[in-house]
């Protein structure tokens, strides 16, 4: 494939479920950004530029989707945690519930062509 | 060295400062301030802190600009260039046209400097505004004497007007009326689309 084309078809993909990555990333404990950002780095080909996981993090909070709170650091500054809030679990869930049948679907067409 | 690293952060900080220019002022702040606190923790976290270090979690964090665009998308900004300014120079002609004489010269002549309009758009507005230099041109043609050649006998005074002559005394003072209109409605086709030229 051509690799502008894989690039492409990757941004599209990672479009629509970046957020709920993030949002999972905060269903156990709340995290301060970098350790967020790093987390989510880690996991291959979600995240390009680091810096981009901010305007999401905005729009999170302003859909009421994750709160910030500052905690005490064992070495330096305080740091804003992104926690996440009631509706932001209900959002996770419903995504996670939609993901698993979404995904099942692709999965049986792309692997039977759909001839069974 | 310290100073060499601060340099640096303070220009990538600043940068992504006038990259987001166009976004709302509080969230902007806050989007630095995370940023800003981003580059602490990462700082926190080389081990020992090298000007080589500081610059990959730089590049890392990316491009200013990628981070302004996708601020603008997740936040619901429009980019800069495609908002449409006010058409100031376009409703100046527009309202000049209106404007008997005077007026319809200067419009005939401004059409031409719009870059929202299109060229058939500039000859429609040039015909409304010079209108009257036809519909002059026709009266004096059709008032020469001698033109009425109507059948022998009958008076030409107890006829009535002219239907044409009727036509070439009204158009003159219709066709500007109609052209400021019909660029009116060009114009408000356009508001909402780029201009094909910056």
């Amino acid at each position: 494939m051509v690799p502008a084309k894989r690039e492409s078809l990757i941004t599209q993909m990672r479009r629509g479920t970046l957020e709920y990555c993030v949002l999972a990333l905060l269903r156990d404990q709340p995290r301060y950004g970098f350790d967020l950002v790093r987390t989510l780095g880690a996991a291959d080909g979600l995240v390009t530029s680091e810096g981009t996981i901010y305007p999401l993090l905005g729009r999170l909070r302003r859909d009421g989707l994750v709160t910030t709170t500052w905690h005490e650091s064992p070495s330096g500054p305080p740091r804003r945690y992104y926690e996440l809030t009631a509706e932001g679990r209900r959002a996770l869930a419903l995504f996670t519930t939609e993901w698993d049948r979404f995904t099942g679907a692709v999965d049986r067409l792309l692997r039977q062509g759909g001839s069974s | 060295m310290t100073t060499e690293v601060d340099a640096l952060i303070l220009r990538y900080l600043q940068d992504l400062e006038g990259q987001l220019q166009d976004l709302p002022a509080g969230r902007r702040r806050e989007l630095l301030d995370e940023v800003g606190e981003h580059i602490t923790a990462a700082r926190a976290d080389l081990d020992p802190e090298t000007e080589a270090g500081v610059r990959s979690l730089l590049e890392r964090l990316g491009d200013p600009a990628d981070i302004a665009a996708e601020a603008r998308d997740r936040l619901g900004v429009q980019a800069r260039p495609v908002r449409p300014s006010t058409p100031w120079l376009e409703i100046a002609t527009i309202v000049l046209l209106v404007i008997p004489f005077l007026g319809w010269v200067l419009g005939a002549v401004l059409v031409w400097l719009s870059r929202l309009w299109t060229t058939r758009d500039k000859l429609v507005g040039t015909v409304g505004g010079l209108a009257w230099v036809l519909g002059g041109l026709g009266t004096v043609m059709a008032g020469r004497p001698g033109s009425p050649v109507g059948q022998p006998g009958v008076d030409v005074a107890t006829t009535g007007p002219n239907p044409l002559e009727v036509i070439l005394a009204v158009a003159p003072f219709v066709l500007p009326l109609a052209a400021a209109i019909y660029l009116g409605l060009r114009l408000r086709g356009q508001a909402g689309a780029p201009a094909t030229t910056r």
